[in-house]
């Protein structure tokens, strides 16, 4: 018998007593270790969980918190260049020249944004926040119908 | 996200739910790691996801196929964890060294039949031991193969090894598979 055929006898034959094989036994313990961790997981409190178990208010509250954090250090940030370039602290050529190069840029994209009539700047954001909803529905749907569903047809 | 009411009805029903899969989610985890303490952390994490899904899942007539896609992907993540946490990339190395250097198996006629004359729990316990002897290169392609189904591209993508080596890996569990199961008293 060549190689060739000799493997695919080898592979026939374990498929068959493989895939006829019925499943192990789980251990008797398995049923009460998961109902303990799940009132193990229950007993936490919100904060612990994972943020999508946390109260609708409490979400609501971080986002909020995470913006005014974000444009805290973006406010907070722009005051202390001002005060180093006031209190003449960036005397290196270097750091002035990046400085220079941000304030530029940040310019030039405030210029960009002022040119851009106000129609089209709300026509972009509702554009973007239907395609958000758009996409976040067909992943859904996809998310719904090839995963919880993989196998339905079997 | 849904969260699955804490009701003791809810409670008796996922049990049901539970004990309709346990064996099949704890199979699949235990042939994949050849280790039935780990298995058993992996089913008891099914069974948790399986628990936040149970609003979908109590319904679906695809459960079983969720719940064996889950055991599958939680114990391939584990193992991947487990070897980078275990630095195994000496293992990984010679891998690629035999993908190259294909070698000789040693040729042992094939029976025409395996392990028929054994009852199921002899047969389940000879095959577990021998897929749990098998390094884990051989174990894991051969497992997603024979009892997973998945095709050589597949398991190449899940495993993320070359196609070749998948063949080469699979070839060379079944060849080692073989002597074993002879060596327990299987007809020739």
């Amino acid at each position: 018998m060549n190689e060739p055929d000799r493997d695919e006898r080898l592979a026939q034959l374990l498929d068959r007593t493989l895939r006829g094989l019925p499943p192990r036994a789980a251990p008797s313990g398995l049923e009460s270790r998961v109902f303990g961790e799940l009132a193990r997981r229950a007993a936490l409190p919100w904060w612990r969980r994972s943020f999508a178990h946390w109260p609708a208010l409490a979400r609501t509250a971080f986002v909020i918190m995470c913006g005014a954090l974000i444009g805290g250090v973006y406010l907070s940030s722009g005051w202390t260049v001002h005060s180093l370039h006031d209190s003449g602290a960036l005397s290196n050529t270097a750091v002035r020249e990046a400085l220079a190069l941000a304030t530029a840029t940040g310019e030039l994209a405030v210029v960009f944004a002022h040119a851009i009539p106000s129609t089209w700047l709300y026509a972009g954001l509702t554009a973007g926040a239907l395609l958000y909803a758009f996409l976040f529905g067909l992943g859904s749907a996809a998310y719904r119908t090839l995963y919880l569903m993989p196998q339905a047809g079997k | 996200m849904q969260t699955p009411s804490t009701e003791p009805s809810n409670s008796a029903e996922f049990t049901t739910f539970m004990r309709a899969y346990q064996d099949m989610v704890f199979s699949t985890a235990a042939r994949l790691t050849g280790d039935d303490a780990q298995a058993q952390d992996i089913a008891q994490d099914v069974f948790v996801k399986a628990y936040e899904n149970f609003g979908h899942l109590r319904s679906s007539p695809a459960a079983g196929g969720w719940l064996k896609t889950v055991a599958r992907n939680l114990t391939l993540n584990h193992l991947t964890r487990y070897r980078k946490r275990r630095r195994l990339f000496s293992e990984l190395q010679s891998d690629g060294a035999e993908e190259e250097s294909p070698g000789i198996d040693p040729v042992i006629p094939v029976p025409d039949t395996v392990l028929e004359d054994l009852s199921d729990d002899e047969r389940r316990s000879v095959i577990d031991d021998g897929l749990r002897r098998l390094p884990e290169h051989q174990r894991l392609p051969l497992v997603l193969y024979h009892f997973e189904e998945l095709s050589y591209e597949e398991i190449a993508a899940h495993l993320r090894i070359s196609l070749a080596k998948v063949k080469t890996d699979i070839r060379r569990g079944r060849a080692a598979l073989l002597p074993l199961f002879q060596s327990r008293g299987i007809a020739p």
